[in-house]
């Protein structure tokens, strides 16, 4: 703590000014100036910066997070729990949560995948094809729209409605029909009671009351959000010469990789506690032109699919690419099956297809994104930015107990 | 002790020479060239120079180690009627190594001067020079010292070059005063905000050996998505830097608001004896900001700064000699608030977790050699950072009347 003289104006200091020709040189007095400024003798205000966050890190949820990662935003009507995750967790991994239980989350959300499938087209209850691609589960929380190209879905819980009783593709293949006989059969498994009543403990009757269905959702989705992964080697510090150097290309002018793949998730689909608008972001990469003049080929047509504006065309939310590295193929529906390809048409531009059905050249998409111009780039190059990438795999994520499934026996059972 | 000071400020003046009105011999050149030496940088290389608890921008750029050519101007003036004048001034300022000093317009205004029985009235507008704070409108060759007041630097980027329009009472017995009307490209100001306005007044006097002035002004601005133009403002990169050295990028924050100056300022001068002179100098500003700090990940806080400081200049001289110290202080007292306030104080500057009072000593020796040839030396003691520097300064300054020739009277300074 500094004394209040040492708050004085500064001329009473100069008593004690020390000279150093280049910082290293003979210290020397310099006497009497302040006899020279006799008004000199108050002192000032100490500066200060005072600073009020309203409570920003505070979390009655443990979300494990290293300093510089900022909360993410919860809804105020589902606030995370560990006792909701635990449930989640349980109805993450169960098929009997499915149309004729073949099918849980964990089917297309795999952990050792960083909760992707590492199929081009998952396949759902009724063996209809997904016309996407799997997401990868990471860092969930913080983004601000959660499927590839829908920017009306906001929140993990409004999105978990579309799996469980979509019907173009079916997934979970739930309805009007089945789903009382799908909640029968949870309702009957006893590990269920108990964690439902820790999970809600507010609530009479959890698992068979009429909120009971809207209990799972929450818990799903307290479980998605709970995904977290920030232990990767770029998170350490620990990358080798190759992703040094591959780090240095993708923030560099020539690729202009970050400009989208931006922040603490490698995306522009960032939303937490400290953001005050939430900006919706999407990019035509120029991987088809099927017509000439701009088309993606149907049903994949992107952001345009739910706005219909012909502008939107082919826009994609940019990827999270932490653990990018297992989560292939790539892209919106997986017709991309390597990062080396992935960065390849980065560097073309765009995608060229010379065969059908998709022929078509994506460099001259009219819509696409103003940072998918074509660059040089070596091999070598190329094995460097991978090098990063493969630097954001979180080992610990995709073998953390905590994530894995509860109903084996090797898993923890909190 | 602010009251000391607002009291000295108030019983001596200053007196500027950087703007002008030209006489009527015709076409008059001025020229100047102000370089200085440096035993060491304020910052090094591939930091930033951020004064604690301040928002910087501007031109305000750090002294570096070696020779630097803190000014180069080129004016002309020119009286093509008789109560109408233009001037026109290229200049250029101190930058890094990474902004090479630019050529830049800083005058090109016209003047009419009206009015004999009430003033006179002049009435300017264009590009100019603020005339409010003579201190502000210092050049580097018109001081004793080669680096800008602290003050200066923080509330207005060090110098300040508007269009804009002025109307003053000039010079009538003592007094002027007039009001000036920006249209907002100079810090603190944006020209997307609305515009920047002042009123200022002084007066001076003389009697015998004692001369002196003194005088006030108001300044207000306000500024949307204020960027640090210095390091900031436009597209940014991490530095590459060398291995083992540590480069960030530059954190683009923004500020959008108001920033409201006011300042005092004046000089007392005493002719002792034919060869011995004394004086002082000073100047010292209020500064109130109340807006928004922002980023581009749409995180934003309220902040609000009381900020203030000054500098006092006594000085003796003896024949074409002149030493003398100016002390440099600026306190400052911010808040912010909002989920984002603790990453955008970091982040904008405004951060001040251990008090830090910016404060600054130049201790110098100036000689004029020559009526248009000064060489002087500097000794600077400066804790405007928290690590603190000691560095000597040697510098020459030219400046000189090209046309219609040394010695003739071709401008009227202010």
């Amino acid at each position: 703590m500094a004394t209040p003289t040492q708050w004085c104006f500064p001329l009473l200091k100069v008593n004690s000014l020390r000279y150093r020709l280049n910082r290293n040189s003979a210290r020397v007095r310099v006497c009497a100036l302040a006899l020279l400024l006799p008004w000199a003798s108050g002192c000032l205000d100490q500066s200060s910066t005072r600073v009020d966050d309203q409570g920003a890190r505070v979390s009655s949820y443990d979300w494990g997070l290293p300093d510089s990662i900022p909360l993410p935003r919860v809804p105020e009507d589902n606030p995370m729990t560990e006792e909701k995750f635990q449930l989640g967790r349980h109805l993450f991994y169960d098929a009997r949560l499915s149309a004729n239980g073949t099918i849980s989350c964990s089917s297309c959300h795999q952990q050792d995948k960083a909760f992707t499938d590492g199929k081009v087209h998952a396949l759902g209850a009724s063996g209809q094809p997904h016309p996407r691609n799997s997401q990868a589960l990471v860092n969930v929380a913080w983004n601000n729209i959660l499927t590839w190209g829908n920017p009306s879905l906001g929140t993990i819980e409004k999105q978990i409605m579309v799996p469980l009783y979509g019907d173009d593709p079916i997934e979970h293949g739930l309805n009007e029909a089945n789903h009382e006989q799908v909640l029968r059969s949870l309702q009957a498994e006893p590990v269920y009671p108990p964690l439902f009543a820790e999970a809600f403990p507010d609530q009479d009757d959890p698992l068979y009351s009429d909120q009971a269905w809207d209990n799972i959702v929450k818990a799903l989705a307290s479980f998605v959000r709970g995904l977290v992964s920030f232990d990767s080697d770029y998170d350490r510090g620990e990358l080798s010469a190759s992703a040094l150097r591959g780090e240095k290309l993708f923030n560099s002018e020539r690729l202009e990789c970050f400009h989208c793949h931006a922040g603490y998730n490698f995306t522009d689909a960032t939303v937490d506690r400290l953001t005050s608008v939430n900006q919706l972001q999407f990019h035509n990469t120029g991987l088809y032109n099927i017509d000439g003049l701009g088309a993606y080929p149907e049903p994949n047509t992107g952001r345009h699919e739910v706005t219909g504006n012909p502008a939107h065309m082919g826009q994609f939310r940019a990827q999270n690419l932490r653990n990018v590295a297992l989560t292939a193929p790539y892209n919106h529906d997986g017709s991309v099956a390597t990062l080396e390809e992935v960065i390849r048409n980065y560097a073309a531009g765009g995608r060229v297809l010379t065969s059908p059905p998709n022929a078509g050249d994506g460099r001259m998409n009219p819509y696409k994104d103003g940072f998918i111009t074509s660059f040089e780039i070596s091999d070598q190059e190329i094995q460097d930015v991978i090098a990063f990438l493969e630097s954001l795999t979180d080992r610990n994520f995709i073998t953390n107990p905590r994530f894995s499934n509860p109903w084996t026996q090797d898993s923890e059972q909190d | 002790m602010n009251r000391l000071y607002l009291l000295l400020a108030l019983v001596v003046s200053a007196n500027c020479h950087a703007h002008y009105i030209p006489t009527d011999d015709g076409l008059v050149v001025n020229a100047s060239l102000a370089a200085t030496w440096s035993s060491s940088s304020v910052v090094d290389e591939y930091d930033y120079w951020q004064i604690p608890g301040t928002l910087m921008g501007g031109h305000a750029w750090p002294r570096e180690e070696g020779v630097q050519i803190d000014e180069l101007t080129l004016g002309l003036g020119y009286r093509f009627q008789e109560r109408a004048f233009a001037v026109v001034e290229l200049g250029s300022h101190a930058a890094d190594e990474d902004h090479e000093n630019e050529i830049e317009l800083q005058h090109a205004y016209l003047g009419y001067v009206c009015c004999d029985t009430t003033g006179p009235w002049v009435i300017e507008i264009g590009q100019m020079t603020a005339a409010f704070s003579p201190g502000l409108a210092e050049h580097s060759a018109d001081r004793m010292v080669s680096d800008a007041p602290l003050i200066n630097d923080v509330f207005f980027g060090r110098d300040f070059h508007d269009k804009g329009i002025r109307l003053w009472w000039h010079e009538t017995a003592g007094f002027s005063a007039g009001a000036e009307l920006w249209r907002g490209d100079a810090f603190p100001a944006t020209a997307s905000g609305d515009n920047a306005w002042d009123l200022f007044g002084r007066y001076q006097w003389q009697t015998g050996g004692l001369s002196g002035s003194f005088g006030g002004w108001i300044y207000r601005s306000s500024a949307s998505s204020r960027a640090d133009h210095r390091y900031g403002g436009s597209h940014q990169h991490t530095p590459v830097a060398p291995p083992g050295t540590t480069a960030s990028v530059f954190p683009d924050v923004r500020f959008t608001g108001d920033t409201d100056v006011y300042g005092v300022h004046g000089e007392l001068g005493y002719r002792m004896a034919p060869d011995w002179r004394l004086g002082v100098k000073t100047e010292v500003m209020w500064a109130e900001i109340d807006g928004l700090v922002h980023d581009a990940s749409s995180r934003q806080a309220s902040v609000q700064g009381d900020q203030w400081g000054g500098w006092v200049q006594p000085y003796m001289g003896w024949q074409e000699h002149t030493f003398g110290v100016r002390g440099d202080w600026l306190s400052t007292d911010n808040q912010l608030v909002g989920a984002a306030a603790p990453v955008l104080a970091v982040d904008s500057g405004l951060a001040n977790e251990k008090g830090h009072d910016p404060e600054r000593v130049t201790v110098f020796w100036h000689w004029q050699w020559h009526p248009s040839l000064a060489l002087r030396t500097e000794v600077i003691q400066d804790n405007t950072l928290p690590d603190e520097d000691l560095r000597w300064l040697f510098g020459v300054v030219w400046k000189d009347q090209l046309s219609p020739g040394s010695g003739s009277s071709g401008g009227h300074p202010h």
